[in-house]
């Protein structure tokens, strides 16, 4: 048992798309970065051995089993040669510790400047996280970061108690997944969690994809530079970089396309189809290399892959993710099965009260297409309300507000997982003590 | 009485009474020397031993010696009486870990008794001084850049930007290169320091500081010697527009302010990069902040970042301490309507009581 009274917790939510980081008690995490991390492999690895890693600092080994890994918005900024961005997490599951380490290290010692020995941590994790993941990360928080305490809480929970219900049907759109989960008094009903790959990642890939094939190309930040010819006059001038691996151009391509996608994109109100939208008005977006781009019906038909996900396939480039997008269902079909696999007595209470949750979920009238969607396809009886706090970054960070919030209750600090339990019992305690 | 004001930097402290468009009356170097005969640090010793740095990268660090310091400044300085002390507002930079400003109302309270305490961070103050509440602060300091975009007196913390970075750096890499042009000459980092201050300058573009054949100037050190001072003068300028010759792998000033910016959401672009200021004692290098301009027209942004100019009531070198004059416009709002800190609720509460009464 730990009785934290004045030292305050650490919330920390590493989604797919980006890592949320804060003190417990606050309304909006302090650190945001990407959750990608760039690396550049050192030349000679023959035996990879145990990759050692650096947080971002500048000194260059010549050692042969190095891997450099470079964390955060500004790091990742900085264009390097052979610099590989590989996400941590893909589909829910973590890839690679050593990087999940680097993240936590950023967050904790660069960005929030605190000392990890001296805060309990609230880890927010999926909704169908494994008993081995879960081990796995209480084990490096307790034995290389020795945090005196560790609670691990699913997203969807947390995104329900944020919105102040202990039950609710939580609809968690975010940057690599949308994931559909039922809360049932602050538990997780695990069979009938339902998810589906197409995310905001996905969105702002086949947006990219649709404005390529009209000719229209995004160029990335560092590979244009602005001259002055006259005075007065301006020049855009493209400057090339052939060492520049194709993930980080497609990382760089895709934080432009994901403000463009923020800005202009808008969730139609009919389900979309070519004839209806052709004569939209084009609403003109100003790229960073100063070139105007006008966007008309893809601003409607990129939101619509998510309710209707055969779409991809009428969208040229994006042949290679049909497979994907054949066995992904659309979100309202997704909602109603999920709903479906519960319990009957409790089907009621989840239709009124279903929660939008993640970036791309503050997407403008992804609500109310969601509740007419609903509406149609849903029983007589059900009295369907899709709930959503009004404010966008409430939405965004739902998750990591949630924790926030938990971990200042006072009837929650008995409920900590505790250093001395954890050198008790071991790590496969964390399954009873964190539900 | 006045609420004293105290911007402690890594370099300069200033601190004075809240009297708006003047100067604060005590600007001192944060910078001491421990003397071990009559055992209590002061500012200027004869005797070459120990300094000491109360405030390192912008955060305090030397909690003994800060306490002494500000002894110096409060009791000596602008005559406070023991028993008698008055209400005070310190100002943070970026990110200040919750503990540390916890520690810093523990001493306020505790050891030097004030009757108020009021703590607010340096980029909202730096817009107040010169009369906005929304906008972008870069603040160029001796130990940190601090980028912040500030909207309506909030500070947006997701896309503020803290670059380790500042006077420091340049410092040391004047000295290099003045090492390697005068071999024979040995240089003391406090003579560099102030060969920097009158000599640095920035070059118009980056064409023109490759193109740079400027003469040599003669300048001569205390101890007598005499170095020649030729293109360093502007390599240690053009430095924080190319980080690639400190050796850094970032961009430059106003590429890395645009792209902070960019996480804002758009609508708000427009008020913030048109109202950018820059603060701090590096700022005020000749050229600095026309490069600035020619700079952020040439930056990737829709949006062009244009500087604030200050008002004609302040005064001249505004730059120097703008986070200390924002401190005296907000110490003359916040203490007469009882919004700070007092000595009441710290001890009903306890220190961390601060982070929900000031922000």
């Amino acid at each position: 048992m730990y009785g934290g009274d004045e030292v305050s917790a650490i919330v920390i939510d590493l989604g797919s798309h980006t890592c949320k980081a804060g003190y417990a008690g606050e309304d909006a995490p302090k650190a945001v970065f990407p959750s990608v991390v760039g690396s550049i492999d050192q030349m000679e690895v023959d035996d990879p051995g145990t990759p050692d890693k650096n947080s971002g600092s500048v000194q260059e080994t010549k050692s042969k089993e190095k891997r450099k890994l470079y964390v955060g918005s500004q790091a990742l900024g900085y264009r390097r040669d052979n610099m590989e961005v590989l996400p941590t997490i893909k589909d829910g599951v973590v890839t690679d510790w050593d990087m999940v380490e680097s993240i936590w290290d950023h967050a904790l010692r660069d960005c929030l400047l605190v000392d990890p020995k001296e805060h309990p941590m609230l880890l927010a994790e999926p909704s169908f996280n494994s008993q081995q993941q879960r081990e796995k990360a209480a084990e490096l928080m307790f034995e290389k970061y020795n945090v005196p305490a560790l609670f691990l809480a699913k997203n969807a929970v947390l995104t329900s108690f944020a919105s102040g219900r202990a039950t609710s049907l939580v609809v968690d759109s975010g940057g690599g997944s949308t994931t559909i989960a039922p809360v049932h008094d602050g538990y997780v009903l695990q069979k009938a969690v339902a998810s589906s790959p197409i995310g905001g990642e996905f969105l702002t890939d086949c947006l990219i994809k649709s404005l390529e094939s009209k000719g229209l190309n995004i160029k990335p930040r560092y590979a244009f530079k602005r001259k002055e010819i006259r005075p007065g006059e301006f020049q855009t001038v493209d400057i090339d970089f052939p060492q520049t691996t194709e993930s980080y151009r497609l990382y760089s391509q895709r934080i432009i396309a994901s403000d463009i996608k923020e800005c202009v994109c808008r969730a139609p109100d009919t389900p979309y189809d070519e004839t209806s939208y052709s004569n939209i008005p084009m609403t003109p977006y100003e790229l960073p290399d100063g070139q105007t781009i006008e966007i008309g019906a893809d601003r409607f038909k990129t939101p619509d892959v998510l309710f209707n996900p055969s779409l991809v396939q009428t969208i040229p480039g994006m042949e290679s993710y049909a497979d994907i997008a054949a066995s992904a269902r659309g979100l309202p079909q997704m909602v109603i099965e999920s709903i479906n696999k519960c319990d009957v007595d409790i089907r009621r209470e989840l239709y009124s009260s279903i929660l939008l949750s993640g970036g791309t979920a503050s997407m403008q009238q992804l609500k109310e297409r969601l509740e007419k969607d609903l509406l149609e396809e849903s029983p007589q009886a059900a009295r369907v309300k899709v709930l959503a706090s009004g404010n966008a970054t409430e939405r965004r960070f739902s998750v990591w507000i949630g924790g926030s919030i938990l971990a200042s209750l006072g009837s929650f600090q008995q409920m900590w997982f505790s250093k001395t339990e954890y050198e008790e019992h071991g790590a496969g305690y964390v399954q009873r003590k964190c539900p | 009485m006045e609420a004293v004001v105290v911007d402690a930097g890594s370099k300069l402290l200033k601190a004075g009474f809240a009297v708006p468009d003047q100067k604060p009356s005590m600007i001192i170097p944060t910078q001491m020397k421990r003397m071990p005969e009559d055992g209590s640090p002061s500012e200027t010793s004869m005797t070459e031993d120990i300094t000491v740095d109360p405030v390192v990268r912008g955060f305090i660090k030397d909690w003994d010696a800060m306490e002494d310091l500000l002894h110096h400044i409060l009791y000596n300085g602008l005559g406070w009486e023991i028993g008698n002390e008055g209400q005070i507002l310190f100002t943070d930079p970026l990110l200040t870990p919750k503990a540390v400003r916890e520690r810093l109302v523990q001493l306020m309270f505790e050891t030097f008794n004030v009757s108020g305490f009021y703590a607010t961070e340096q980029a909202v103050l730096s817009l107040y001084a010169v009369g906005r509440i929304s906008g972008c602060t870069v603040d160029i300091g001796h130990g940190k850049i601090d980028i912040a975009p500030v909207i309506e007196g909030a500070v947006q913390h997701i896309a503020s930007k803290r670059l380790e970075i500042g006077g420091i750096e340049l410092t040391n890499l004047l000295s290099q290169e003045l090492g390697k042009s005068n071999p024979l000459i040995k240089l003391d980092i406090s003579d560099v320091e102030k060969i920097k201050e009158m000599y640095a300058c920035c070059a118009e573009d980056d064409l023109a500081y490759e193109k740079m054949s400027c003469q040599d100037e003669t300048h001569t050190l205390p101890d007598g010697q005499v170095i020649t001072i030729g293109k360093e003068r502007y390599t240690v300028g053009e430095a924080l527009f190319q980080p690639a010759i400190l050796g850094l792998e970032a961009h430059g000033i106003v590429e890395q302010l645009v792209r902070s910016i960019s996480t804002v959401s758009s609508e708000n672009h427009r008020q913030l990069l048109e109202n950018t200021v820059l603060c701090g004692g590096t700022v005020s290098m000749d050229g600095f902040e026309d490069r600035f301009q020619k700079e952020a027209n040439l930056c990737s942004s829709a949006v062009r970042p244009s500087l604030v100019k200050a008002p004609e009531y302040m005064p001249e070198d505004l730059t120097m301490y703008s986070a200390w004059v924002g401190g005296a416009i907000l110490a003359k709002v916040v203490f007469p309507q009882n919004q700070h800190m007092t000595k009441a609720d710290y001890d009903e509460t306890g220190p961390s009581i601060v982070h929900r009464k000031c922000f």
